[in-house]
């Protein structure tokens, strides 16, 4: 987006009066598929670069109404995944104390278990009664307990996140899946829970706007914070070939950016974006509709809170 | 041991120094199926239904090359799926034995036709459905005639092809055993009767006017893209359903994976615009898994080389792995859903 760039230390966002942070994480060393995703925040900046932060359809110049700043990269430790994901947790943290909102931009799908962790510390440390909502927009059910005995897999971001003190089953859902790489455990985590999952053929008969709404009042529902984990590989492979798990029988662009500016009406505390992989994707059209969702998200943010006269 | 223990397949692998890799199982075959020859006893003797035949050929092929790579990657793709499909509740882990690619001799598409023959017919002789992977379209000849005398004169058989085009040629160039030749060869079978053959998608000018008026002459039903569009898939696909499998004796499905639009499938030999979105195939798929049985699937002309992220194969095999998953659940043979995954505790 051209916004520049802050350490991701508080007091300086809090100094710039940044009010959304962009954060990559370049990691996939928590994947159970193909690996790539470690280019999708390059991907993701490089695409930016097409676009201008002035979006006509809301009339706001999202670089001065937010102060966006981009936080950089967070460090990975090669072959020490417990320790990257510490380090994740420790720059969200940081964004988050410094009064911003993040975007963050992964990195394969582990990403949710330290970027949900940090928010629900944030939370716990400013609202110690507070709640955390969660919403997980996949092909994949991604609920492994375990696999083969590693829990901090790219299988594992809602099970991980569950865990969690301030988090409860009433204020997680599941949009998108399909297709079969859902072992039955990860459906059975969700239904044993009683947590709604809204596979693609409920999303298809009623529409993205309704089911979209349904997980965001969910999430919202009584909850002080909300993460959104949006998986690329929700999108249909025909318009997003540039993920680890291209899948068919996936929501298309528009339903993705009606889905974006859903969430921009309801707001998120970190809004993460995972597995994009650009090296599959050929002329560039996944990591412009990535781009095109967090720009949509922030562009509809901005929009409803200058409606009720509110700043971010 | 855990009565769970034998149905590990349906989960998170449980690991330990036994475990696979789910996407690496050590042998590549089309959904971890074992390898089997097509005139083994092992093979006959076979309780799974289906049979994955390989068939990497590309001399029939009057485009862009590159379909004999189809077999390959479509067993690649075939990894990135696990047996059980959530949406039906159905386990497909042993529904399946995979007999490898039939041997090709170079440059004798004639010796190679018969060898495709001699398969497709050995495999129905064995009680199973092959679902068999090309290799151009040409490839259906042979494959369709083997049905064919499967069942015999006195038999009715059922065609159904998904493609943009019609491949209606009576000669190409003077050959006439080319992929552009296909729909002409097959509409001579002596079993098959014009009121049992279905096509849907036909659009875009690579349908030469000798194609539209022999289709005619004979009285072949197409189903052109503006008419799926108009009518309604759901429509248009009941009809074409009905006339392949009401009253036939066997069925055989073809797909080219250039139904599907450009945007959607651009890893085939003749990528075609204006073509069904993947969730429209989806609702295909299910009319036709609704009828419960097919004789033949064939899948021909994906190309893998200029599929970059490998998500035509995987929506073809998607495709395929839906109709199965589809026919068993109208079955009823569905998993028991109370079975969990050995250790499972889920609440906190």
């Amino acid at each position: 987006m051209g916004a520049p760039y802050c350490p991701p230390e508080r007091e300086a966002i809090r100094e710039m009066g940044a009010k959304i942070c962009f954060l990559g994480a370049p990691w996939d060393q928590g994947t159970i598929v193909r690996t790539g995703t470690s280019s999708g925040p390059h991907g993701i900046r490089q695409a930016s670069t097409q676009y201008f932060p002035y979006m006509f359809e809301y009339d706001v110049d999202l670089m001065s109404f937010f102060n966006v700043v981009d936080c950089g990269d967070i460090p990975i430790i090669p072959g020490n995944n417990e320790l990257s994901q510490q380090y994740m947790c420790d720059y969200v943290t940081e964004c988050l104390e410094g009064g911003a909102k993040v975007l963050l931009v992964g990195g394969d799908h582990s990403v949710p278990i330290p970027g949900a962790r940090a928010l629900s510390q944030h939370l716990s440390r400013h609202k110690p009664d507070g709640m955390m909502g969660y919403l997980h927009v996949d092909c994949h059910l991604d609920a492994a307990v375990d696999w083969a005995g590693i829990e901090i897999t790219n299988a594992s971001g809602p099970t991980e996140t569950f865990k969690l003190d301030n988090v409860s089953g009433k204020n997680m859902a599941h949009m998108g899946s399909r297709n079969g790489l859902n072992p039955k455990d990860w459906m059975d985590f969700w239904i044993d829970n009683d947590m709604p999952i809204y596979p693609m053929s409920e999303v298809v008969e009623k529409g993205i706007e309704v089911c979209g709404r349904q997980i965001l009042e969910r999430a919202w529902n009584g909850t002080d914070a909300v993460y959104l984990s949006w998986d690329t590989d929700s999108i249909d492979c025909s318009t997003m070939p540039g993920t680890s798990c291209p899948e068919s029988f996936g929501i298309n662009a528009r339903e993705a950016i009606t889905f974006a500016r859903l969430a921009g009406e309801y707001g998120v505390d970190v809004i993460e974006l995972a597995e994009l992989s650009p090296i599959f994707d050929v002329s560039g059209i996944s990591a412009k509709l990535a781009c095109n969702l967090l720009y949509h998200y922030l562009g509809s943010r901005a929009s409803t809170l200058r409606s009720r006269n509110e700043q971010p | 041991m855990n009565p769970a223990k034998a149905f590990a397949h349906l989960f998170s692998p449980l690991g330990g120094d036994e475990a696979d890799n789910y996407r690496n199982p050590g042998q590549l075959s089309f959904l971890r199926s074992p390898f089997m020859a097509l005139d083994s006893d092992e093979f006959k003797q076979s309780e799974a239904p289906y049979v994955f035949i390989g068939v990497p050929f590309d001399e029939g092929n009057v485009g862009k090359p590159g379909s004999e790579d189809g077999p390959k990657e479509f067993r690649v793709a075939s990894l990135d799926y696990f047996p059980y499909w959530f949406e039906f509740n159905v386990d497909l882990h042993g529904c399946a034995v995979d007999c490898g690619d039939v041997s090709m001799p170079r440059v004798s598409p004639g010796v190679a036709r018969e060898r495709i023959y001699a398969a497709v017919l050995a495999a129905l002789e064995a009680g199973k459905t092959p679902i068999i992977c090309g290799g151009d379209r040409s490839v259906s000849i042979p494959a369709t005639r083997a049905l064919s005398d499967f069942l015999g004169k006195d038999k009715k058989m059922g065609y159904m092809h998904l493609g943009a085009h019609l491949d209606m040629a009576n000669s190409w160039a003077g050959e006439s055993h080319l992929s552009t030749c296909t729909m002409a060869r097959i509409t001579e079978l002596d079993n098959l009767s014009m009121d049992n053959v279905s096509h849907m998608g036909a659009r875009n000018s690579f349908n030469p006017k000798d194609h539209i008026d022999l289709a005619k002459e004979r009285g072949m039903k197409f189903f052109p893209m503006f008419e799926m569009l108009d009518r309604g898939i759901d429509e248009v696909t009941k009809e074409a359903v009905a006339r392949v499998w009401d009253d036939t004796d066997g069925q055989y499905l073809s797909f080219n994976f250039n139904v599907l639009d450009s945007s959607a499938a651009p890893g085939v030999t003749a990528t075609e615009s204006g073509g069904l979105e993947s969730r429209e195939i989806m609702r295909i798929a299910s009319q036709i898994s609704d009828r419960g049985k097919i004789s033949v699937i064939d899948v021909t002309e994906l190309c893998p080389m200029f599929d970059v992220s490998g998500s035509t194969s995987r929506t073809a095999v998607c495709v395929i792995l839906r109709i199965l998953a589809g026919i068993a659940a109208k079955h009823g043979q569905t998993t028991d859903e109370s079975l969990r995954r050995p250790g499972w505790k889920y609440n906190k």
